[in-house]
């Protein structure tokens, strides 16, 4: 009843004179709509305004409202609409593909996928494998031996060699082998366990980890630290944690793996600049900075110069002075992996800015290093600023997601810096022989016939390797023909890079470990570079690695043994004329 | 370095341990057996494939909260933002730019971060002390000023832990693992020497990845000194860009990290999704790549075993047979569930009752339930040997150092019963009925869970944002230490709290736990399940009486008959 009085109520609303003409029962229907909706607009709080509104737009303006009312209806069709697929896509029924179930099938039968991994090239390289030592503790003579010397066996307990001389330990220091440290390790898994069980964010972090941020930040003089599970991966998290697409990364054309795998994972434009060489380094940054004047940018973009400390290919050091002169200069920050120089360089090992005699916290900005190289624990960390540090917690892929390193790594590391705080003789004999080691490289006249030495004098890691013109004489190779075929393959995306060249000469510094190794149980080691990974240039060769434990006169003997496995091999490789 | 008294009290402080008799200690760590009632053999699913899992939903109501919460919450965000950036200039440095250089991260990016995760950033990183077995030690904080800082009154609450990934409660000060630690801290020292091609591998190296080979089923096993570094570095020694990953939606991020570095291209299906999965198999085999149209070199299918936020299991039976039907190879990553399901604890393959031989690769990690850290592969013996030469993380990455091998190795032989017969059958036994037992009950009490019945994951359902810290702080405030998850780990609607169940705990911490949880869940209404994932009853949503849950619930977990799935 009520609804039928409404309807004429409506009706008489109606202006009386609609300009077209209608049908009555479109008028008719349109009455009746009208009246259900001015029913309930009447019962929302705030309808009865909107009918108001609606009734005067009829009665002002008829067309405009049905331009309105055709353009609601039009939304709410477009709404219910299925989305059209506009995109050409990859789907099988496609009418591009029109495949038949059975040719699909046949399609599927014929797919023949290449090998999980690709073995071809195993037994060619099999040497590789049988070459891994492995350290033996389970000789009965192993209590008496006495760091360095240690036994190993190789190639599956086939080799094996008892009293070798260790010149391949990565521990520098060797302040982690000291009782007291010892000590302090077995308490914590007494009072803590081994494993931390849970990332960070969720219980993992404990009172021993945060003490070595804070500590690891007091020892170096920057805000903040923070702790990563691995050294390898800390740069490939660090690196992309900040930079997004359109960010600059301007980076040292020699860094190590995890600087390569950093820079692909960082979405970043990225630049090279020569190995060390400033002057490249300036151009380019000149370079870069009038073609971001040009393109007039909304935001300025975040930018990098990144490099390493000592590097992990070549064993020189970064010219710390230029690049903060440099990067102040045109606004860049400094990255630098300092997995090798933290601990060994500088009067009390804190790195390569106390090496400069400079200030850590504004002379770099990002600092990588390692727990598992000089300060003889594991694990990784990053020093550098509140602000940069606080964000890794929620930022770093590798340290949301994985599990705290277990207590006793951490509070090792502690201990160590605390000794590393009172006594500086540990890094003092590290210098002491990595100087002796070097020098005895540079000025030995035979051996400069057939190698050249790369790395720094501070360096702990003497890396040295064939020099060009004897590789030229064997080898019929160089840096740049290498780093030509690498990037041949990277363009062909083959996973398997199979260099002839490089791989005999790879195997010809293995016979000079051997050498070394079988004649006068003196371990050496080749550089471990995985040729498939590589994507800038690089070349093979040879490391010695000093630690606090050895003694002078070790060294020297030791060395005079290696000079006679090198020069044996070599000169069994010049041909005779 | 001298502090100022303000200062120092921001700082966690190391805590001196608490001297407690010996045996008080060991009941902390790993609570002993109240009785045989409350042990579970679970048994092998024989092959049969998983239906697709059962997710509840919530009323629409809630579902409308939540978004409007989070409404609220953006909106105030912005707000504040832009008042902040207008007036408080010196409290924003972090997103400015200063002279000429760009902020370390962009106002926008960091958003999230800033006005919404800080809210309750003080239920999130907890420091802690001591072993996290069944109970942790957490050390007290206060916020202030909005969790802009904390400060550490030195003091600490002991808390019954279900936030630790303690499955088989291996977290202990004392026995057999933590002797054998010792044991190698003498032997070997802490060193981690260099990369394991170089000079990194001890015998105990070579000894514990035999063991973790036969343990596993598989012919060799490579160990790492970090579980999100062997994803992260394992991709890119054998795919390029001419091979396809098929990647389960809810992989963890360590995957997808290693899929990048490798450049392989990647689909992503559904989680658990066997139909979508083969409709995607199907059409890139005949596809092939994009733009050249060339078949692709491999295809490989990802997928975890257990999945963390969701508790639910990969459908196995079903992987391997498309994987066999089209020639694909499969990867499991068994974080979660090595040693922590099946009947003997070997993961997957055990509770589907599956050879290992039919799955490729087997990664997993060591921080779980073995109580150490790092992560493995294992497959077969010719596909190691190029491992061994091509992964970046043996080259260039520390090894594990010994103490950490010391105690795989002797969890992993207390598992296989090799060590202390019985104690890993038993640890096994507690943890699947500590599973089952609290999330049956649970379910009876009206939340909403995730996750397959024997999965030591338990996701309870929160939705609301704010409900989170409520939720958190509450049960802190019990003595209970619980892990609440978010957006970006889950749906941004999909809030939730992880129950991380461990063999360690006693079935009387679990009706302490539900007792708690249901006094809770009262107070935040969060009892809202629609019955839909339950066994039908009387077709009602369950809402039992917490008695009657404690009651009737021990004996009841134990028949699959309560279960759906």
């Amino acid at each position: 009843m009520v609804a039928a009085a409404s309807i004429d109520a409506v009706a008489s609303t109606l202006p009386n004179s609609i300009p077209v003409p209608v049908p009555h029962f479109i008028a008719k229907l349109g009455c009746q709509l009208s009246s259900l909706l001015t029913l309930l607009l009447i019962h929302i709080p705030g309808g009865t305004q909107l009918l108001t509104y609606i009734k005067k737009s009829i009665h002002d303006d008829p067309y405009r409202a049905a331009v309105e009312i055709g353009l609601i209806v039009y939304g709410i069709l477009y709404w219910l609409a299925k989305p059209k697929r506009t995109k050409k896509s990859y789907i099988l029924n496609d009418s591009k593909l029109l495949l038949s179930e059975r040719e699909i099938n046949d399609l599927i039968e014929d797919w023949e996928p290449e090998p999980l991994v690709d073995a071809s090239i195993l037994e060619e390289q099999r040497w590789r494998l049988q070459s891994i030592p492995v350290i033996d503790t389970v000789t009965d003579d192993t209590k008496s031996l006495k760091q360095p010397f240690i036994n190993i066996s190789r190639d599956d307990n086939k080799e094996f060699y008892k009293n070798v001389l260790n010149l391949t330990s990565h521990n520098f220091l060797q302040i982690s082998s000291l009782p007291q440290v010892l000590d302090v390790a077995k308490q914590t898994v007494e009072n803590y366990g081994v494993g931390a069980c849970g990332p960070a964010g969720f219980y993992g972090n404990q009172d021993a980890h945060y003490t070595t941020e804070y500590k690891l930040a007091e020892f170096f003089g920057t805000e903040g630290a923070v702790l990563y599970g691995q050294d390898f991966c800390v740069a490939a998290s660090v690196i992309p944690a900040f930079t997004k697409r359109g960010d600059l990364i301007v980076a040292d054309d020699q860094v190590s793996l995890s600087i390569q795998n950093a820079l692909q994972l960082s979405r970043s434009t990225i630049y090279y600049f020569k190995h060390n060489d400033m002057e490249s380094l300036e151009n380019l940054l000149i370079e870069l900075n009038e073609s971001e004047k040009l393109e007039k940018l909304p935001a300025i973009p975040r930018k990098f110069i990144v490099t390493e400390g000592l590097f992990h290919n070549s064993g020189d050091l970064a010219p710390l002075p230029q690049l903060t002169r440099l990067k102040n200069k045109y606004k860049f920050r400094l990255f630098v992996d300092e997995t090798f120089s933290l601990g060994v360089l500088g009067k009390t090992g804190r790195g390569l800015s106390e090496h400069f005699n400079m200030d850590r916290s504004s002379s770099i900005d990002i600092t990588v290093g390692s727990m598992a190289t000089a300060f003889g624990s594991s694990g990784g960390f990053v020093l550098g600023d509140h602000i940069m540090t606080f964000h890794q917690h929620i930022g770093s892929n590798a340290y949301c997601f994985s599990a705290s390193l277990p207590a006793y790594t951490v509070l090792t590391l502690t201990k160590v810096l605390e000794i590393m705080d009172q006594d500086n003789s540990a890094v003092n004999k590290v210098q002491v022989l990595s100087k002796m080691l070097h020098d005895f490289f540079i000025t030995d006249d035979q051996l400069s016939k057939f190698v050249e030495v790369t790395s720094d004098e501070q360096s702990p890691v003497l890396h040295f390797r064939l020099n060009q013109s004897f590789r030229d004489l064997i080898f019929h190779y160089s840096m740049d023909s290498l780093f030509e075929t690498i990037i041949k393959f990277q363009q062909k995306n083959s996973t398997t890079r199979f260099i002839e060249n490089f791989e005999n000469e790879e195997k010809f510094l293995q016979k000079i470990v051997d050498k070394a190794l079988i004649k006068h149980n003196i371990l050496i080691s080749r550089n471990t570079i995985v040729m498939k990974h590589e994507s800038l240039p690089c070349l093979p060769s040879l490391k010695i690695c000093v630690n606090a434990n050895i003694s002078e006169k070790i060294l020297v003997d030791a060395l005079a043994n290696i000079k006679e496995s090198i020069l044996h091999c070599c000169q069994e490789l010049v041909p005779k004329n | 370095m001298t502090y100022t008294s303000s200062a120092a009290t921001t700082r966690v402080k190391l805590i001196p341990p608490k001297e407690l008799p010996v045996l008080v200690q060991k009941e902390n760590e790993y609570g002993s057996l109240t009785s045989k009632e409350f042990l579970l053999e679970t048994k092998r699913l024989k092959s049969k494939s998983l239906g697709p899992p059962i997710m509840d939903t919530p009323p629409y109501y809630i579902v409308l909260i939540t978004y409007l919460n989070y409404l609220i919450l953006i909106i105030l965000g912005h707000i504040h933002d832009f008042l902040g950036l207008k007036f408080q200039k010196e409290k924003h440095t972090d997103v400015i730019e200063q002279d000429g250089y760009a902020p370390w991260f962009s106002k926008f990016e960091s958003f999230y971060v800033r006005r919404l995760k800080k809210r309750i950033d003080d239920c999130f990183a907890r420091p802690t002390t001591g072993v996290p077995g069944r109970f942790i030690e957490c050390i007290d904080r206060i916020s202030h000023n909005m969790n802009d800082f904390f400060t550490y009154p030195g003091s600490t609450t002991m808390c019954l832990n279900l936030s630790s990934y303690n499955y088989l409660g291996f977290a202990q000060s004392k026995g057999q693992c933590t002797d054998a630690a010792l044991d190698s801290i003498d032997k070997y020292g802490v060193q981690s020497n260099g990369p394991r091609t170089l000079i990194g591998t001890t015998d105990l190296h070579v000894e514990a990845e035999r063991l973790i080979a036969t343990f596993l089923g598989k012919e060799d096993a490579m160990i790492f000194s970090q579980g999100y570094g062997t994803n992260a570095n394992f991709f890119n020694a054998f795919l390029d860009s001419k091979c396809l990953v098929i990647s389960d939606e809810l992989n963890h991020t360590s995957i997808r990290t290693g899929v990048r570095l490798s450049g392989a291209t990647v689909r992503i299906f559904k989680h658990n999704d066997m139909t979508a999965l083969e409709k995607l198999i199907r059409e890139q085999i005949v596809l092939g790549q994009p733009k050249t149209s060339r078949p692709w070199k491999k295809i490989i299918i990802c997928v975890e075993g257990l999945f963390s936020m969701e508790g639910t299991l990969c459908n196995l039976p079903a992987l391997i047979e498309l994987k066999k039907k089209y020639k694909c190879y499969l990867y499991v990553d068994e974080a979660h569930s090595i040693g922590a399901m099946g009947p003997t604890g070997r993961g997957v393959c055990d509770v589907f009752g599956v050879d290992p031989n039919e799955i490729d690769i087997l990664m997993g990690t060591f921080t779980k339930s073995f109580g150490a850290a790092g992560g493995y592969i294992a497959c077969d013996k010719w596909m190691i040997d190029r491992f061994r030469l091509d992964l970046s993380t043996c080259s260039y990455g520390e090894s594990t150092p010994a103490p950490v091998l010391a105690q795989i190795i002797s969890s992993t032989r207390t598992i296989m019963g090799q060590l202390h017969p019985g104690e890993g059958a038993e640890r096994l036994q507690r943890i699947a009925f500590n599973s089952r037992y609290l999330r049956l009950g649970l379910q009876r009490l009206g939340f909403i869970v995730y996750g397959h019945p024997d999965s030591p994951v338990i996701p309870m359902l929160l939705y609301c944002p704010s409900k989170m810290p409520a939720f958190s702080r509450m049960m802190l405030q019990r003595k209970i230490a619980v892990v609440v998850v978010a957006y970006p780990a889950t749906p941004l609607i999909e809030s939730r709290v992880r129950f991380c169940m461990s063999a360690s705990l006693t079935k009387e911490d679990i009706d302490y736990l539900l007792r708690h949880v249901d006094e809770v869940g009262d107070k935040l209404f969060l009892k809202v399940s629609s019955g839909k994932a339950n066994v039908e009853e009387d077709g009602r949503p369950p809402r039992w009486s917490i008695e009657e849950v404690l009651e009737k619930t021990p004996q009841d977990c134990k028949y699959d008959r309560f279960f759906l799935d």
